[in-house]
């Protein structure tokens, strides 16, 4: 550290890639160059530190259901369901089955809209606006569903709650669902042709080792790339998983490509899941019944520690009761606190600056969920 | 649940308890506890990740206030009994210090340990990278502290009772 004065040349500087920049999210890394090659990253979070997790302590758990839409802005429904779990844990609420395969709907929609948002922010990333367009335009279709559903287009307000959903499918959603899937499936034709841009941008780049990518806790998509086959919905099922058949795709190559690749691929896992819970969806209640509106945490006790596969990876809420009205502790494990800190930085290490665009995307960043 | 995977579960348990000298708790499906010495954390994590638990998920604390303690939490996943291990560990509360994890999983264990340190204030020897992560000038206490009034603190700090705008803040208070 002492003479790091001496290490640098005339050549030698160092810049900023976001937070202002027009992709980077609400996100920064400090890049030390020489010429045009990286010699050392340092990831800059904090622009979203929210505190959720403290604001959690001072709320009931109905109330934070609607605060843990906020944590990821991109993927909304699935961290309503990881909070919306771990109060069931505690609080020991049998959930009825229509409310499961609700929830499971709505967090592979959700999964799908997300891939949507990442194809577009890596076409963003290597000025292929077209991609990004047609993307968030097809991702639209699947708001138009949530809208109807939940009420929010972008945020459901705790839509999924602990106990269940908050209100039960209206009339003809499960035909709009359906057809919603084959605007999601023209999209992921449209995703998956062969595009020579893409390829040279992101063919070879950022390769990430499989011993490295668990030693840095990588997870979802971006430890699939490199060749290990986990996923929680698999290995640690929760609500109907276990039921349903899905496979999970895996790459060995661990590079910027094959990790979008498992996108596109999850995406066409997501549509087969839709389709078999809509075809067994229940009747029945969506709420635990003789529920009160709001939930009597007084009468949990002890502590959890719920993971589920959200789109970028593992979310994981550790929520520890200790028989008051708000939970004691809440910590929130975003997937993307490893992905954007220790895994970015070890990837930006030694490459060249015009890559930086193509391993951040390619990352599948939610600032958001870092920051919490 | 079938036989063989109820006697392959209690196996585990088994030999997690002899191998890390402690007595681990199946409490739920897939869900293992283990409470142990602050000082044989460094031992113990580096054998659960020898035995196949190598994804660490994150570590968290809890502020047990009226113990006068921290706790802090490793959550460590693993892929080849698809079991989660979570190993707790009790600190004190006025002299916050225990060895990092760093040597077993490197840099992510060091960001996650600069998160404890930044919310907490807890100190990680060994960890030479324990610069602020998410708050920037950021003077006050550790914000995630039972004991740190975050609402007292913003008036005092951000407010001005003078000023007739913000003056109704102080007035709510009261």
């Amino acid at each position: 550290m002492t003479n790091k004065q001496q290490k640098y040349d005339v050549g030698d500087f160092a810049m900023f890639f976001g937070p202002a920049h027009p992709g980077s999210g609400n996100f920064s890394v400090k890049v030390e160059m020489r010429g045009e090659r990286v010699l050392k990253a340092t990831a800059d979070p904090g622009y979203l530190h929210r505190g959720f997790e403290k604001l959690m302590e001072y709320r009931d758990p109905m109330q934070n259901s609607v605060l843990s839409d906020r944590v990821c802005v991109l993927e909304p429904l699935q961290w309503n369901l990881v909070h919306a779990e771990a109060v069931d844990n505690l609080m020991e609420y049998d959930v009825p089955e229509r409310a499961k395969y609700i929830r499971v709907i709505l967090a592979e929609l959700s999964r799908i809209q997300s891939h949507f948002i990442w194809y577009a922010v890596m076409s963003l990333g290597t000025g292929f606006m077209t991609g990004f367009n047609v993307a968030m335009g097809y991702r639209d279709y699947i708001l138009d569903v949530f809208n109807m559903i939940t009420g929010g287009r972008v945020y459901p307000a705790g839509y999924i709650c602990p106990g269940g959903v908050r209100k039960d499918l209206p009339e003809k959603a499960e035909k709009k669902i359906l057809a919603v899937l084959d605007k999601v499936d023209y999209m992921r034709k449209f995703a998956s042709t062969e595009n020579l841009a893409w390829m040279a941008r992101f063919k070879d780049i950022g390769v990430l080792t499989k011993e490295e990518a668990i030693k840095y806790g990588a997870t979802g998509p971006i430890l699939r790339g490199c060749g290990v086959a986990a996923d929680v919905r698999r290995d640690d099922p929760y609500e109907i998983y276990d039921q349903l058949d899905f496979n999970i795709p895996v790459y060995d190559e661990g590079d910027a490509f094959h990790r979008f690749r498992i996108g596109l691929e999850e995406i066409e896992e997501s549509m087969k899941i839709i389709t078999q819970a809509v075809d067994r969806l229940p009747k029945g209640e969506v709420r635990t019944p003789n529920l009160k509106p709001t939930v009597q945490f007084r009468k949990a006790k002890g502590e959890t520690y719920v993971r589920n596969e959200l789109s970028r990876g593992e979310g994981a809420f550790y929520m520890v009761a200790t028989g008051e009205k708000t939970p004691y502790r809440v910590k929130i494990r975003g997937p993307s606190f490893s992905h954007m800190i220790p895994i970015l930085e070890r990837l930006l290490t030694g490459v060249d600056y015009a890559d930086l665009p193509a391993i951040y995307w390619s990352l599948y960043q939610c600032p958001a969920d870092v920051d919490r | 649940m079938t036989a063989i995977e109820q006697e392959k579960k209690t196996d585990i348990v088994e030999k997690l308890s002899s191998e890390l000298d402690a007595s681990v708790v199946l409490k739920t499906d897939r869900r293992l506890w283990v409470t142990i010495d602050s000082s044989k954390v460094v031992d113990t994590c580096l054998k659960a990740q020898q035995m196949g638990f190598e994804h660490l998920s994150t570590i968290s604390a809890v502020d047990w206030l009226e113990e006068g303690r921290f706790e802090l939490v490793y959550h460590l996943w693993s892929y080849k009994y698809n079991s989660l291990l979570s190993i707790k560990t009790k600190i004190d509360r006025n002299k916050p210090s225990i060895s990092s994890i760093n040597s077993i999983w490197d840099t992510y264990a060091e960001t996650c340990e600069r998160e404890c340190h930044e919310l907490f204030g807890i100190d990680f020897k060994g960890n030479s990278n324990l610069t602020p992560l998410f708050l920037e000038d950021w003077k006050g206490p550790p914000p995630f502290l039972k004991d740190f009034n975050w609402r007292e603190y913003t008036l005092k700090e951000l407010y001005d009772e003078e000023n007739p705008r913000e003056k109704a803040y102080f007035e709510v208070k009261k």
